[in-house]
């Protein structure tokens, strides 16, 4: 297969795209894409001061490597969850993307967890009795509240994640299944400021997991590739399958099933339910919004847990 | 023969076919994996040589 802009061997072929790229043109072709979805869903400017959320996975080291290419002010955020898995994933993740920061000459907030609130995400999980036996819903409540708070607390304008489109459709795919208006009212590449809450962004959000792959192993960024131990049998990941698929028979689902449900959204799909709005109070400990008076989930969970630490 | 290795499997397929088809051969999506020889990406449509070794890299990750 050829590359389509030269003619030269082509390395990537997009099939949703009719489009087949040597890995020069790839290379230059994806931060190309990125700067147009940052445009077309204006997530920021060359003024803002934005903060990449890494994990030392693929897709957020490449977005990093990205913004800081296309010349965007962009510092990154990890977050030590405290989880081994025998491999010592956590470790491996922070020496991964410190590094990277460290090679670019780039800045890197951390925010180890268990040093931070007592106790590791697999701990917190444990005494929490949150997520039935697995920890990702803490993982998640604990990484959605430390970023937005490193991001207020430090000055910056814009969180940006790596979710890519394989991700996104997921997501989509799971809130569709159970039609679940709230959460498919909220979810696009831009979710609002508001207060006690900064403004996120998902700039590689139109870009398929395998493309993400594809441009760390061309532009040789050493990323984890050794799955979250927590993840394995997941239902993101059983999505994800069943997307890819519908995928590998019909080309280019995936992206119109995301791309329609924006459209779909942005013509008023899903306003009318819409108009009944949670009103949001700020938590009593934390200043984040919450939907209840009082502490937010992410206050009430940490509270259990020193309270358990304390009375044995 | 040619060795297709995935993570911690290994599976090999007959010389001459393409990569599209020892993926299928495999039951492997080619969705799902970006393929390498030799240190460089191959495309479905590769011609898979007697003696490849071929390292398939999952693209999937969850959370």
């Amino acid at each position: 297969m050829k590359c389509k802009k030269c003619g030269s061997k082509a390395v990537v072929n997009m099939r949703q795209h009719k489009l087949a790229l040597c890995k020069e043109d790839y290379l230059e072709w994806v931060p190309e894409q990125a700067e147009r979805f940052i445009k077309k869903y204006r997530m920021f400017s060359h003024a803002d001061k934005i903060l990449v959320a890494v994990s030392g996975g693929k897709d957020s080291l490449s977005l990093w490597e990205i913004l800081v290419r296309l010349g965007y002010q962009a510092d990154g955020l990890y977050i030590g969850l405290g989880i081994d898995g025998g491999f010592g994933y956590s470790s491996e993740s922070h020496r991964l993307a410190a590094r990277f920061a460290e090679e670019r000459g780039l800045t890197l907030h951390i925010v180890d967890v268990e040093a931070e609130y007592g106790e590791s995400i697999p701990v917190i999980s444990e005494i929490s009795q949150r997520g039935r036996g697995k920890p990702c819903a803490v993982c998640g409540l604990t990484k959605r509240h430390v970023m937005n708070r490193i991001a207020r607390d430090r000055g910056y304008d814009v969180l940006a994640t790596g979710h890519n489109l394989d991700d996104e459709a997921a997501v989509l795919f799971g809130n569709t299944l159970r039609w679940s208006g709230e959460f498919l009212r909220r979810q696009g590449p831009v979710l609002a400021e508001m207060p006690g809450m900064a403004r996120k962004v998902k700039p590689l959000c139109r870009f398929y997991e395998r493309e993400m792959t594809a441009y760390a192993l061309l532009r040789g960024i050493e990323y984890i590739y050794e799955e979250c131990p927590f993840a394995e049998g997941s239902t993101s990941i059983y999505y994800k399958e069943v997307l890819n698929k519908l995928e590998n028979n019909r080309p280019g689902a995936k992206l119109t099933f995301y791309l329609s449900f924006l459209e779909a959204r942005e013509r008023g799909l899903f306003t009318e339910a819409g108009e009944v709005r949670q009103e949001l109070h700020p938590c009593t400990n934390c200043g984040q919004p919450t939907t209840a008076p009082g502490l937010c989930s992410f206050c009430r969970m940490i509270d259990k847990v020193h309270g358990e630490i304390e009375i044995p | 023969m040619v060795k297709l290795i995935l993570r911690d499997k290994e599976y090999q397929v007959k010389p001459g076919m393409t990569l599209l088809s020892a993926l299928e051969k495999i039951d492997i999506l080619p969705e799902a994996v970006i393929a390498t020889r030799e240190g460089e990406m191959i495309l479905e449509d590769e011609i898979l040589k007697d003696g490849d070794v071929v390292k398939l890299v999952a693209v999937i990750s969850g959370g």
